[in-house]
């Protein structure tokens, strides 16, 4: 019993070096993946020495087109690739454990379908007359759901406990219903085919508009969700026995609830808003690293991040790549790399329990 | 009654069409294949609704405004030529009709630009449900001759589009209203047009390996560009002015990446000025603005050099109005200088 406690405290150490030594090298392979490979064939030789050229102020001789697809176009998509990846991945993570619901994903809380109803409103209503940005209309449209999403629990009450949980899914699926309503109006309404389908390639997610730009909204929105979420591992381990038992741990209930699923409605919003709303990422990479990792969210929420991040640029440089000349939705690809994958982990985690 | 309408008609057809000696008149019943299926028409129509912009356009320069008596699915104002006819006729519709307005009109035709609108899926009825009324369908021919419409979105072409297909629905629809004399008036001159400007890109003696994108839009400025695959009306004038397209697919728009097509680096990049304001990106101004600051788009030998060329968008789809585009192109050509 004595030794119960240093044993604990022994593997919560071995864990912390173990994602503290591991994230490095990995995001920087996957970054140079990212760079490397994309619709056209650039040399790994000529990626290394933009890279050189632009990181380390070396000057190598590059080609102004090559040198501008590798940093202007396939970095910055990459870079924010794995701040969605990650950005989802947590968004899952603290959804599922605070709602306690395994099906939890962030797009529960309404915020994709608004933001379809935001992009679809600008680009098919013509909503704004052509000055507000498809990004713009659907962070808006992300805002509003989520607003509403969040006044209907509440005033639907239910105070704490599995009722409170119950009570914010069934707000998000009621939310969600109606500004896919309103989205399948507008296109109904004032779309022709070659309209809709524009709008649908975004909606899958797309990540070929991104710049640098992008990155400086998608980085500090990935910094604070995970800080945010470490600072609170404790509080997410607590609330994956209730809210009851959190507040016996004398976790503050309430207040943890706002900060963590606001943040995590803040960063989806965020990232819709930017690639559209791609799927299966914040739901699955949290169960499979629960799988990988175990419950314990002081090694989940690191490993969540790190896998969603990989996960998105794995499957970015896929969708990019699997049609010559062509480039897939994101949305596509992560459904049908990861399904078959998940169901893997699923299979094996029977077995060995 | 009908014997004094057809009578009045073959005296003006006469007057207009005299250089068309070998015109004939139509014999009705009158049956056309057309997209699969045969349409038998006892008399030329008198009241059409038309269902796509080429469709109105081509019946417009045929003399036959007067038999028309609705219109939809609009991309552009009218051809000039036709600006007051058009007005005296009702819009249904500026994008898809509905059914039941349709037949509301009672019209003794339904003429179609696009197979989707009217095809087995069609988004406005199917055929059979105009034929289960009475009511005869044409499709343009250009629309179903070389292309698979069951693929989806804007279909695929399974053969390179050719103006013949064009011509071909202008001298079906030109049968059907028995003003054959106009149709052959109307085919000799677009293709008297057509082949100055081949000939006029042939003189300018124009460099080995050309090439060119067609730009026609995109959801978002700086997402994936719809450009112009291989075999629709802008792989026909490539084809037709020797230049060579840097999109390798087959696709009618397909979304083709800025990396894949910087990296082709075009000789010249042709952009489409469209009326329609749904995207950002249908505003010229706004694709001239990204082509000269986007980091990578800038540095295309094409923007460098100024060698972007404006088109009228509906010039970019299989109409009347491709021939246009054929001109538009090579008059560009010849202003341009490929020394550099």
């Amino acid at each position: 019993m004595s030794d119960a406690a240093p044993v604990a405290d022994r593997r919560t150490i071995r864990a912390r070096w173990h994602w503290g030594w591991i994230t490095p090298p990995v995001l920087l392979v996957a970054l140079i993946g990212g760079s490397a490979i994309g619709e056209t064939n650039i040399p790994i030789s000529t990626v290394l020495q933009v890279l050189g050229n632009k990181l380390l102020g070396l000057d190598y001789p590059v080609g102004r087109i090559d040198a501008g697809i590798v940093w202007e176009y396939r970095l910055s998509r990459t870079v924010v690739a794995a701040c969605c990846g990650a950005g989802l991945a947590l968004s899952g993570v603290v959804l599922q454990a605070l709602l306690r619901n395994a099906l939890a994903d962030p797009y529960l809380l309404g915020i994709s379908a608004g933001a379809s109803t935001g992009a679809v409103a600008v680009t098919v209503a013509g909503v704004g007359a052509g000055a507000v940005t498809l990004s713009v209309g659907a962070f808006a449209g992300a805002a509003l759901a989520f607003v509403m999403v969040a006044a209907l629990a509440r005033a639907a009450g239910g105070g704490t406990g599995v009722r409170a949980a119950g009570i914010i899914v069934l707000a998000g699926i009621a939310g969600s219903q109606l500004f896919n309503a309103i989205t399948a109006f507008i296109i109904a309404k004032s779309a022709n085919a070659e309209q809709a389908r524009g709008i649908m390639f975004w909606l899958m997610g797309n990540l070929s508009g991104v710049r640098w730009e992008d990155v400086e909204v998608a980085v500090p929105a990935v910094v604070l969700a995970v800080l945010t979420c470490l600072w609170h591992v404790r509080a997410l381990d607590a609330f994956t026995f209730g809210t009851d038992s959190a507040a016996s741990l004398g976790i503050a209930v309430r207040r943890v609830q706002v900060i963590l699923i606001g943040i995590a409605a803040l960063v989806t919003a965020a990232m819709v808003s930017m690639v559209g709303s791609i799927g299966f990422v914040g739901l699955v990479i949290p169960h499979a690293m629960r799988f990988a990792v175990g419950v314990r969210h002081g090694r989940l929420v690191p490993a969540s991040a790190l896998a969603g991040a990989v996960f998105l640029v794995a499957s970015d440089v896929i969708s990019r790549t699997l049609v010559p000349g062509q480039v897939l939705p994101i949305g596509v690809i992560t459904a049908l790399v990861g399904a078959p994958a998940f169901a893997l982990i699923l299979i094996r985690g029977r077995t060995t329990q | 009654m009908k014997l004094v309408y057809s009578a009045a008609f073959l005296a003006a057809n006469l007057a207009v069409a005299a250089p068309a000696a070998h015109a004939q008149n139509t014999n009705y019943p009158l049956t056309v294949e057309n997209c699969g299926q045969s349409v038998t028409f006892d008399a030329a129509p008198q009241s059409t609704i038309t269902v796509g912009q080429s469709a109105t356009e081509i019946l417009y320069s045929l003399g036959l405004a007067d038999r028309v008596v609705g219109t939809s699915v609009w991309f552009n104002p009218v051809l000039p030529d036709y600006t007051e006819a058009n007005a005296q006729i009702e819009r249904i519709a500026d994008n898809d009709p509905s059914f039941e307005r349709l037949v509301n009109k009672n019209p003794d035709l339904v003429a179609v630009q696009y197979e989707w609108h009217v095809g087995p899926s069609g988004i406005v009825a199917t055929r059979e449900q105009f034929h289960d009324l009475g009511i005869p369908t044409y499709i343009m021919p250009a629309d179903c001759d070389t292309k698979d419409n069951t693929t989806g979105g804007d279909g695929t072409r399974i053969a390179a589009f050719s103006t013949d297909s064009v011509y071909k629905g202008i001298r079906e629809l030109a049968a059907i209203y028995d003003v054959q004399g106009a149709g052959e008036d109307l085919v000799t001159g677009l293709k008297d047009r057509e082949t100055a400007a081949i000939e006029l890109a042939r003189s300018l003696d124009l460099p080995e390996g050309l090439s060119a994108a067609f730009w026609f839009s995109s959801a978002d400025l700086e997402i994936d560009p719809y450009m112009a695959g291989q075999k629709g009306a802008p792989g026909y004038i490539m084809d037709k002015l020797g230049i060579e397209n840097v999109v390798q697919s087959d696709e009618e728009w397909p979304t083709v990446g800025w990396e894949t097509v910087a990296k082709a680096d075009p000789t010249v990049l042709v952009i489409a000025e469209m009326d329609r304001r749904r995207f950002p990106a249908d505003d010229i101004q706004k694709k001239m603005e990204f082509l000269k600051t986007d980091p990578v788009a800038s540095q295309m030998t094409a923007v460098r050099e100024g060698r972007l060329v404006v088109m009228d968008a509906h010039a970019m789809s299989v109409t009347i109005r491709t021939i246009f585009g054929l001109e538009t192109v090579a008059e560009a050509l010849a202003g341009f200088d490929f020394k550099q």
